[in-house]
């Protein structure tokens, strides 16, 4: 294996020094200033075990694929807009329904072979054939038959239906090399090459990985890609514990620290060459009904434990988070903050609680949380506190992830109270009000139970509609729809928490997936 | 003696087979659905099934475990159902790091441990052996995990003389690989340099790991030394007037020591199984976590194959260990 090429700091010189104690517990960034390259090392409890582009998922291997492949168009800004990628520009027909991309001529592979619109459009029909990672998110809107290649750099979509998010989807599909990936398909669409291996046209590309410790890319030869920072390479380190992340952010052994808990933000207040970003993001925590079976089944009862619930304690609990205003991220398109939403009241809740079939209360409801998962287990004990008030007792169960996966298949098995995380992968309302409140998603742990076709109705409405204003029309509809029905008792957004030497500079904040950094733009 | 190794190696055959219908049952009993978990939350009913069709889950479980046994013999270990990656791969990343791990715990316990019981028997309720009883008590008292957050914050946090975690100075590629431990492998590449830091980065966990097998050990040779040297041939030699060191390294160490043996070979099982916690406050990137994240997410082949090889390797430390008592004790005999 060879060495890192140090320009003025070579291997054995370092590796002396750290053994005479000099650098031994860490590499701090004098030394890094020494080496003569910038790389920037980003701490993660993640691991990333698969980096095809079309079955990957999870926000380490979003890091790794945003950095080392290219989309049509990438996201940025805040609130998220497209910004080119692959494509340099784009068209798209009145009826929402054609979408025509130029791909930059520059674009070439990490092999230096020229990005095509074959690549493209075998990229596409790839996703939606392995229906993997993040394909999903263009099921039923694109067909494999409807992306077609008009010229060597031309791209035509002819979509199934009108998609307003479409281009707030398609950063998350990225292209890669046909000829590379046909060169290595072993009989399994490559799904065993590309999942070690990269085929893309990122500004980076990989040069080392190790399971479960690190992944270091270094800039790529080839890179096309205009601006950018003066980074050399990035390495997504694996640290399991938060608070060793935070002691290695303040030594300075990593530039960035994407898991850090509310407490470690604390403790970093005042931490000197530290910044923290506290900001806003889609990612919304919420407490699910069994608006199917049992005592919840009762819309009286699920008003009565939405009145009951105790939110100030609810966002105490939550560290930097802010209460959500209904079912919608705050601050995304069509959130309407003037919605009166549920907000503790006792009287109120006795009010719904005596129009139930049990007026005194005197029943058990189930909650269950993940195991190990504190934040949920917090708010269980504050339901079980505030539903006292209404002589309603709670069992609080602890679960494995996969136990309560397994209880959402059916309104029987799924418990009567259900917090859950849900994270927005694209910066639309779309994205958490199809994955929350369809039917079609009934059965599985985003929305096990609740199905209303006026709902529905009105969730395929605002996709398919593509006038900003009518989509926010349609999304207030849905608001008022979905507080009165009241599946959810509506709880907070969580604020991302990212800890960063302020040595990284050209860092741009973005609400979507914002622990999967973009090291292009950065500098050290 | 060949024939009683011969014959212990075919002993774990039932032993691995019986193990691994244990394991496969009891990974495929438990509640929950792994498949529709691994499909993603966005995977449809008929996605699902495609996954569990594709990984044989559809299939009745002898079928299924047939499959497994079959790949096995050739080495297939199976593929994780998340991570779609060969566990036979994730194995051989995983698994030298828990071992040197392990190993240099091991060592560390046995060459401070044995001196330091023989030493507490020799001075018997003097200073050492109240220093010694002191110190086990508190190391086996100790949880592995927090005392490895104690030895990071004081040697690498305070006195910045070791790394906070980690197996290598991440800028720098590891030696080359020939065993999967840096510091042998650091070694046949003939880099000191290498070596040295590897050796800085293994100290704390290992540290963190041996204390306590460490007072075990000590306590276990304190104990048979106390007893040995009550024999009637050490009195005898005692009579004959045979020195001191002579009578202790020659004649007490060596019957001493066998029932230390038996608990080096049973910390080595509970060492191999237990990293997880060590593991991850160091961020070492062995088995434990591997196996520990799977067995979270009721991923079958990983949690079958850990659990396999770690038996593996328990069963063969075992034989080690009945062979080393024959070395040692010529009074054993093997049938």
């Amino acid at each position: 294996m060879s060495t890192i090429d140090l320009k003025t700091l070579s291997r054995r010189s370092f590796l002396a020094l750290s053994g005479a104690g000099l650098a031994a517990a860490s590499f701090p960034q004098d030394l890094f200033a020494q080496s003569g390259r910038n790389i920037l090392i980003i701490a993660s409890t993640q691991d990333i075990p698969n980096y095809d582009p079309h079955t990957a998922t999870g926000y380490s291997a979003s890091f790794f694929l945003r950095n080392t492949y290219e989309p049509l168009v990438r996201v940025a800004g805040n609130p998220p807009e497209p910004v080119p990628g692959l494509a340099e520009s784009w068209e798209v027909s009145e009826d929402g329904k054609t979408y025509t991309f130029a791909l930059n001529p520059a674009a070439v592979f990490h092999d230096g072979s020229p990005v095509t619109a074959e690549d493209v459009v075998f990229s596409y029909q790839r996703a939606l054939r392995l229906a993997r990672g993040n394909s999903w998110m263009i099921r039923g809107i694109v067909e494999p038959e409807g992306v077609t290649a008009v010229d060597a750099h031309t791209v035509r979509f002819d979509l199934a239906t009108p998609f307003a998010a479409f281009l707030q989807v398609i950063p998350w599909i990225f292209i890669a090399s046909k000829a590379i990936a046909e060169a290595n398909e072993g009989g399994d669409d490559s799904t065993t090459y590309l999942q070690a291996n990269v085929a893309g046209s990122g500004p980076f590309k990989l040069r080392r990985a190790e399971a479960g410790a690190l992944y270091q890319l270094q800039r790529a030869d080839t890179a096309w890609q205009t601006g950018g920072g003066n980074l050399d390479g990035v390495i997504w380190q694996i640290v399991r514990e938060s608070s060793t992340q935070r002691l290695m952010l303040q030594r300075g052994e990593v530039h960035i620290s994407v898991d850090l808990t509310s407490e470690d933000m604390d403790a970093l207040d005042g931490a000197p060459g530290v910044v923290r970003v506290i900001e806003p993001e889609y990612r919304t925590f919420s407490i699910k009904m069994n608006t199917e079976h049992g005592p919840m089944a009762d819309i009286n009862m699920r008003k009565a434990v939405a009145y009951a619930m105790n939110y100030q304690a609810m966002r105490d609990a939550s560290g930097y988070a802010e209460l959500m205003t209904g079912p919608l991220p705050n601050g995304i398109l069509g959130h309407n903050p003037d919605l009166e939403v549920y907000r503790t009241d006792l009287d109120r809740a006795r009010e719904h609680l005596a129009m139930t079939d049990t007026p005194e209360g005197g029943i058990t409801l189930r909650m269950v949380h993940v195991n190990g998962l504190e934040q949920q287990r917090r708010w269980a004990l504050i339901m079980l506190d505030s539903l006292q008030a209404l002589n309603i007792q709670l069992d609080i169960t602890p679960m494995n992830w996969p136990d309560m996966v397994a209880a959402c298949q059916s309104p029987e098995t799924f418990p009567d109270l259900f917090p859950v995380y849900q994270t927005a992968n694209y910066g639309d309302p779309d994205n958490i009000a199809y994955a929350a409140y369809h039917s079609s998603r009934n059965g599985g742990w985003q929305n096990a139970v609740y199905h209303n076709p006026e709902a529905d109705a009105l969730i395929e409405a605002g996709r398919t509609e593509i006038d900003p204003a009518r989509r926010v029309e349609i999304y207030g509809q849905l608001q008022e729809l979905l507080v009165a029905d009241c599946p959810d008792i509506f709880g907070v957004l969580e604020k991302r928490r990212l800890g960063m030497r302020d040595a990284v500079q050209g860092f741009a904040f973005t609400p979507v997936a914002s622990n999967a950094i973009e090291a292009w733009p950065l500098s050290l | 003696m060949l024939r009683f190794i011969l014959r212990r190696i075919l002993l774990i055959l039932p032993v691995l087979i019986g193990m691994t219908i244990i394991m496969f049952v009891i990974a495929r009993v438990l509640p929950g659905d792994p498949v529709g978990l691994a499909a993603g939350p966005n995977a449809t009913r008929a996605e699902i099934e495609a996954l569990a069709r594709e990984f044989g889950l559809d299939q009745p479980l002898w079928v299924q475990y047939w499959t497994y046994l079959s790949g096995l013999v050739q080495g297939d270990f199976g593929t994780s159902l998340f991570s779609r990656r060969p566990v036979a791969t994730d194995l051989a990343a995983y698994l030298p790091a828990t071992l040197e791990l392990v190993f240099s715990a091991l060592l560390l316990a046995i060459l401070v441990g044995i001196p330091a019981g023989l030493m507490a028997a020799v001075w018997r309720n003097k200073w050492p052996d109240y220093l010694s009883n002191i110190l086990s008590v508190a190391a086996i008292s100790m949880p592995r995990f927090f005392l490895g957050l104690l030895l990071q914050l004081c040697f690498a946090m305070w006195l910045m003389w070791l790394p906070l975690g980690g197996r290598f100075p991440i800028i720098f590629d590891p030696p080359p690989g020939v065993t999967g431990f840096y510091t042998i492998d650091s070694i046949i590449a003939g880099d000191w340099d290498s070596f040295w830091t590897a050796l800085r980065y293994l100290a704390l966990p290992a540290i963190a790991m041996s204390l306590s097998p460490l007072a075990t050990i000590l306590r276990m040779m304190r104990a048979s030394t106390i007893e040995v040297m009550h024999q009637d041939y050490v009195t005898t030699a005692r009579a004959l007037g045979l020195s001191p060191r002579l009578i202790v390294f020659k004649y007490v160490l060596r019957n001493a020591i066998s029932s230390s043996l038996t608990v080096i070979g049973l910390y080595f099982g509970w060492l191999l199984g237990g990293t997880v916690l060590v593991e991850t406050v160091f961020d070492w990137p062995g088995i434990g976590l591997y196996a520990t994240s799977a067995i979270v997410s009721q991923d079958f082949m990983p949690v079958v194959s850990v659990a396999l090889v770690i038996g593996v390797l328990f069963v063969t430390a075992n034989i080690v260990i009945d062979v080393l008592y024959g070395l040692i004790n010529p009074k054993v005999r093997y049938q």
